[in-house]
């Protein structure tokens, strides 16, 4: 019993913790996707002569998105997509490095 | 006695104790008629019940209760509606006054008064801010974690007493054995698993024989020798005769005369280091070095009958006061009434805890017996004249000591005995392992399964310090949770490496800037990115053009690594401190109930 606990105080100080890009991409896409998405709704809510036109230049990237229900709906799809691309990339990257490096300290 | 077949020969069992016993009643229920011998007049070992006039005494105080179903299974096939289910009480007693165990601050700060509060408090800030930079004795543990004052009232005397040496000489590894290392795990299952609480815990009371645990032993005993087995008593092992790689026979002495005892295979608790030197021919000259350098720690009880119904409610008081010698107080009554046969007396064991042959093993019954009066009447528990009678029983090899060097020397035993190929060590002394009774229980069944069914049990590893959990984490089944926290542990805990973190998050950044930029300088239009230009404001120098998103590339690069690395550097801290504080916290916990574990 001594020992297994002193393995998992062990587990603390030098294992590398990886992560799992799915879980990882997903959550970074449904954050990115829901921010877009109340951001564009809190501004329709909000009115005005003109809406959003700052938030509006997301157009620029995501192709047909506007200020609009629709278009927070969109911006949802698209900000998903898009965090889910950073936060998989994020974790693949990591998890490369973290295996080289940890690889590496074993050898030593 | 002729040589007789392998499978015709009985198995021995050498110690009649509740190892010995257990495992000799599993052979028993699989129709084999083994040999127990039993160097003492009654059976029981270190849980054994002596009676005087018609009183009990329990040497020690044995609680049952256990969370292993095989054991329970024999305590209540055996002596079924014989136990008594008592409520469980005992407390600390120091400068004439008494503390709940297990302790509570309100309670002692208000035993103890202001201003010897103030004291601890004021020691406990000071040693948590300047604690001993090594910890290398007991002394210095303690006095980290609870500061100097606590640690000179709740646990300085009491551990000297138990085990005759100074806490400064005491081993810090051996606080760290039975509780540091049990922690961390106690931290994990508490933040992973919800213990019930609607199942009355075991802390708060216990079960009891009517008549003591030897009330057990003695039923176990009959139905071994109902079933064809043979519990001897008053028989001394005085050799073991080796054969090859394994052991032929005992010789036994018994009332004066010998015999030699053959077996197929031999099962003993007598203490291993006994064991070792009774060997023929010797075992070679380092394992008996080894076996010289274990070491026990013998205690006596002086039984006291006091002419009063009734003098406190606990079932053992722990005597932390230095004044006196005497360092448990058990109250037999409140164990079991049946334990006393007049109900308007009532009758105490003072246990002293000594080394066989120092000078308070060497006292006359009468003089202890006196000492004990005296002591009793300075606690304030009872006047010299209310005790009407006493007596004393003397308990040798009651703890293997854990020293600094005893794993050694125990690995070199282990090794071996391992090489004995029919022959097998259990108990609290045959494994010098600090096992309680339903343990040592425990590793009598194992044995005898590692005969009958050829199972390979390590008997060593039988856990002595599992009551730990179980006390915390009772109605748990302990072992699925801890591998369930180990995987969430293994998942969770581990640190984030900072750099890896910091060149993904870096790479992506760069990435998602060098594309936006490019994207914009390729749709062009009379002005590019004017927004995306905002961006110079903190990036010196970036622009919505070619050079732009080359510069881009490297700010966005930079700028995700700091993000990326400070992300990884904060969650390893908040990682680590939180660990800290929880495994600070269930040490404390660990810690309140130390004394049951000295």
């Amino acid at each position: 019993m001594a020992e297994d606990s002193t393995s998992l105080e062990r587990l603390v100080l030098t294992r590398l913790l990886r992560l799992n890009a799915i879980v990882h991409g997903v959550v970074t896409g449904v954050v990115v996707g829901l921010t877009i998405f109340i951001a564009t709704n809190w501004l329709i809510l909000k009115g005005g002569d003109v809406v959003g036109p700052h938030l509006a230049l997301l157009g620029q990237f995501f192709i047909g998105y506007e200020v609009s229900f629709t278009g927070s709906l969109l911006g949802f799809g698209y900000g998903f997509g898009t965090g889910f691309v950073i936060g998989y990339g994020v974790a693949k990257i990591y998890n490369s490095l973290a295996e080289i490096r940890e690889s590496k300290s074993r050898s030593q | 006695m002729d040589r007789q077949d392998s499978a015709e020969k009985p198995v021995i069992i050498i110690g009649a104790g509740p190892a010995g016993l257990s495992a000799a009643y599993e052979l028993a229920r699989l129709k084999q008629q083994p040999i127990v011998l039993e160097k003492s007049d009654k059976v029981g070992g270190l849980a054994r019940t002596e009676c005087y006039n018609n009183y009990y005494f329990d040497m020690g105080g044995h609680r049952f209760f256990t969370k292993d179903k095989r054991v329970e299974r024999l305590w209540r096939g055996v002596l079924g509606g014989d136990f008594v289910r008592r409520p469980r009480l005992s407390r600390i007693y120091y400068k004439q006054k008494f503390f709940n165990y297990p302790l509570k601050a309100t309670n002692a700060f208000i035993g103890l008064g202001p201003w010897e509060s103030l004291r601890i408090m004021t020691s406990y800030l000071r040693w948590r801010l300047f604690p001993y930079r090594e910890e290398e004795s007991f002394e210095q543990w303690v006095t980290n974690r609870f500061g100097k004052r606590l640690f000179d009232i709740f646990f300085k005397s009491y551990t000297e007493k138990v085990w005759g040496i100074s806490c400064s000489e005491l081993k810090a590894e051996w606080a760290a054995q039975r509780i540091k290392d049990l922690s961390l795990k106690t931290v994990l299952l508490s933040m992973f698993v919800k213990p019930k609480t609607t199942i009355k815990s075991l802390i708060d009371e216990f079960d009891y024989p009517r008549r003591g645990p030897g009330m057990m032993w003695n039923a176990v005993k009959e139905e071994i020798e109902h079933t064809g087995g043979v519990v001897r008593t008053n028989a001394t092992v005085v050799a073991i005769h080796k054969n090859g790689s394994g052991i032929k026979n005992v010789v036994v002495s018994s009332n004066g005369h010998s015999e030699v005892i053959e077996g197929s295979h031999f099962i003993s608790s007598m203490p291993v280091t006994e064991f070792i030197k009774k060997l023929q021919p010797p075992a070679p000259q380092p394992v008996l070095r080894a076996a010289e350098k274990l070491r026990y720690r013998d205690f006596l009880t002086v039984s006291l009958i006091v002419d009063r119904p009734a003098l406190f409610p606990d079932n053992w008081i722990y005597v932390h006061d230095p004044e006196v010698k005497v360092g448990r107080i058990q109250n037999f009554k409140n164990w079991s009434p049946d334990m006393v046969p007049d109900s308007s007396k009532t009758s105490l064991g003072l246990e002293y805890f000594c080394t066989e042959g120092d000078e308070l093993w060497k006292m006359e019954d009468a003089d202890l017996i006196e000492l004990g009066k005296r002591e009793l009447a300075k606690i304030g528990l009872a006047t010299p004249s209310e005790v009407v009678d006493g007596c004393v029983f003397r308990v040798p090899k009651a703890y293997p000591i854990y020293d600094s060097e005893y794993r050694d020397y125990l690995a070199v035993i282990k090794t071996f005995l391992g090489n004995l190929e029919n022959c097998q060590t259990i108990g609290r002394n045959g494994l010098h392992r600090y096992n309680n009774q339903d343990h040592s229980m425990l590793t009598g069944m194992l044995a005898v399964r590692n005969i009958t069914l050829g199972e390979r049990n390590d008997l060593w590893s039988v856990n002595g310090e599992q009551e730990f959990h179980e006390e915390i984490h009772e109605n748990i089944d302990l072992e699925p949770a801890l591998e369930t926290v180990k995987d969430v542990f293994a998942q969770a805990f581990p640190k984030l490496d900072r750099l890896a973190l910091g060149l993904s998050t870096g790479t992506m950044a760069a990435v998602v800037l060098f594309i936006a930029t490019i994207a914009l300088v390729l749709k062009g239009g009379p002005v590019v990115g004017p927004n995306l230009q905002l961006l110079s404001q903190y990036l010196p120098g970036y622009s919505v053009t070619w050079h732009g998103s080359v510069l881009g590339l490297a700010y966005g690069f930079a700028t995700g690594f700091i993000a990326g690395w400070s992300f990884a550097f904060l969650r390893n801290i908040a990682v680590f401190l939180s660990l800290a504080v929880m495994q600070q916290r269930a040490e404390r916990v660990l810690l309140k109930k130390l004394l049951e574990y000295i």
